[in-house]
């Protein structure tokens, strides 16, 4: 197998030239986030140019520290950005979401480290990135979790008012919208695994094969994360509402909906 | 013994409450303009909402003390948002009840109690296709079947014409009287709440 062809910054900057194409067609269609592309591209080479630097420090000179820090920061990133994206909650229900990001995500870390691919946790080069994909899918499936709950919570505000005038349990009230935001968080995840090799190359193996890896590690290692990252999100969506969901309502059974 | 009484009871600028006494057995109408405060009555008396000052006490004892989810299924609120499942009646009724964990009446029992609130209508028709004033009475009927000790109706007959009030308001009464229910109803229909009323409660 050929390693990978290394990249000179001549032959990099070209791919900016995409970007004028997308420029071009929003230009023409009026779409006024021109801006938007700009910084996010911008910001997106930045994070990554120091993502990279950091990363060749921390191969150059392996320290469980690096890969704590490493981790820590990601796992508070997912936590901030699931949250930012759902002001509606409770204090409580916050603080709960951030527990079942952190132990979920590590659980799973944990298990495809060092039972799957059977490496020391504190090996950077394995950690960090699988922590990343782990970490950024459980986001997306946290924050689309809380999202749907909240929503269908906040719209069905008479049907959840009804049933507790008449005495349901404020347990059976909201546990149907628990396990429907779970299937609703949960489905993205469940259709890119029918697509999965078809449609779609997914981007580890993508550079697995790239970098020289013979295809069939290769989908190994992507057939054994999609395994994983459906697990995490389910595991991280199941535990935010299941155990958030009880601080909407105190003692006195009353549902207090933020 | 007083069924209800409330002292010097608070609720953050919404509404205050001097006394209140509500007897058992009675059909007691409360009567004022709107935003004086009769819906969150009706709310403190089945602890869907607490006071910030003052007590109300059930049977002589203070309302907090009680298990809340069961106070709810002896003193039953039926708000004035009529909620139904797009589904049939009859599913309507198993739905409610089993989020009250009881298993739902037979056929013939469902077709008693709606007719008792006007409605004659097979079980089969979905609610979606019924009228405001169908799916209120739909809704007190399922309400009435749970044999409550106390039921509370906020504006009961909102949706309904003159003639189909009196009706339904004349069942209800004849039934719960009949039951030993304790009736407690809001209503801004004056002439309603003289009719039919043991006592009136006005509220400035």
């Amino acid at each position: 197998m050929n390693h990978i062809v290394v990249l000179n910054l001549w032959q990099f900057g070209i791919v900016y030239l995409l970007l004028l194409i997308v420029l071009a067609i929003m230009k023409h269609c009026k779409i006024n986030q021109s801006k938007l592309l700009v910084v996010g591209s911008f910001r997106m080479s930045v994070q990554l140019v120091l993502a990279g630097l950091i990363l060749t420090y921390i191969f150059k000179n392996p320290h469980p520290l690096f890969v704590l820090l490493y981790l820590s920061a990601m796992i508070a990133l997912s936590i901030h950005t699931a949250l930012a994206r759902n002001k509606g909650i409770n204090r409580r229900f916050q603080r709960i979401v951030a527990c079942a990001l952190t132990l979920s995500g590590l659980f799973v870390i944990l298990f495809f480290v060092t039972g799957v691919v059977g490496v020391s946790f504190w090996n950077p080069q394995y950690t960090i990135p699988i922590s990343g994909m782990i970490m950024g899918n459980a986001m997306t499936g946290v924050s689309l979790g809380l999202k749907t709950f909240h929503e269908n919570i906040t719209i069905q505000k008479t049907q959840i008012d009804t049933l507790l005038y008449m005495g349901a349990a404020p347990k059976n009230i909201l546990l149907p919208f628990v396990n429907k935001a779970v299937e609703t968080a949960l489905l993205p995840t469940l259709n890119s695994l029918l697509g999965m090799g078809i449609i779609s190359l997914p981007g580890m193996m993508t550079g697995q094969i790239l970098s020289g890896t013979l295809p069939t590690t290769a989908i190994m290692y992507q057939i054994a994360i999609m395994i994983a990252i459906t697990a995490v999100v389910c595991l991280a969506v199941f535990c935010s509402l299941f155990f958030g969901y009880r601080t909407l309502y105190n003692k006195q059974n009353q549902i207090k909906f933020t | 013994m007083d069924l209800f009484s409330l002292n010097d009871v608070q609720i953050q600028g919404i509404a205050s409450y001097k006394q209140i006494v509500i007897e058992e057995g009675r059909t007691t109408f409360i009567c004022g303009k709107s935003g004086c405060g009769k819906s969150t009555l009706l709310k403190l008396l089945n602890a869907s909402i607490s006071p910030d000052r003052g007590e109300i006490n059930y049977r002589g004892k203070p309302i907090a003390n009680y298990n809340t989810v069961l106070l709810r299924r002896d003193v039953i609120l039926l708000s004035q948002n009529v909620f139904l499942f797009d589904n049939t009646i009859r599913n309507n009724f198993v739905q409610f009840y089993g989020y009250r964990e009881q298993t739902p009446p037979t056929d013939e029992k469902i077709a008693e109690f709606l007719q008792l609130c006007s409605i004659s209508l097979s079980l089969d028709t979905n609610c979606q296709e019924l009228s405001g004033g169908e799916r209120q009475r739909v809704f007190v009927a399922i309400c009435l079947s749970f044999l409550p000790k106390v039921l509370m109706l906020d504006e009961p007959t909102s949706a309904l014409d003159d003639s189909t009030s009196e009706a339904l308001i004349f069942n209800l009464k004849g039934y719960c009287v009949k039951n030993k229910i304790t009736l407690i109803a809001v209503t801004h229909d004056k002439l309603l709440a003289q009719r039919y009323a043991d006592t009136i409660i006005n509220m400035e």
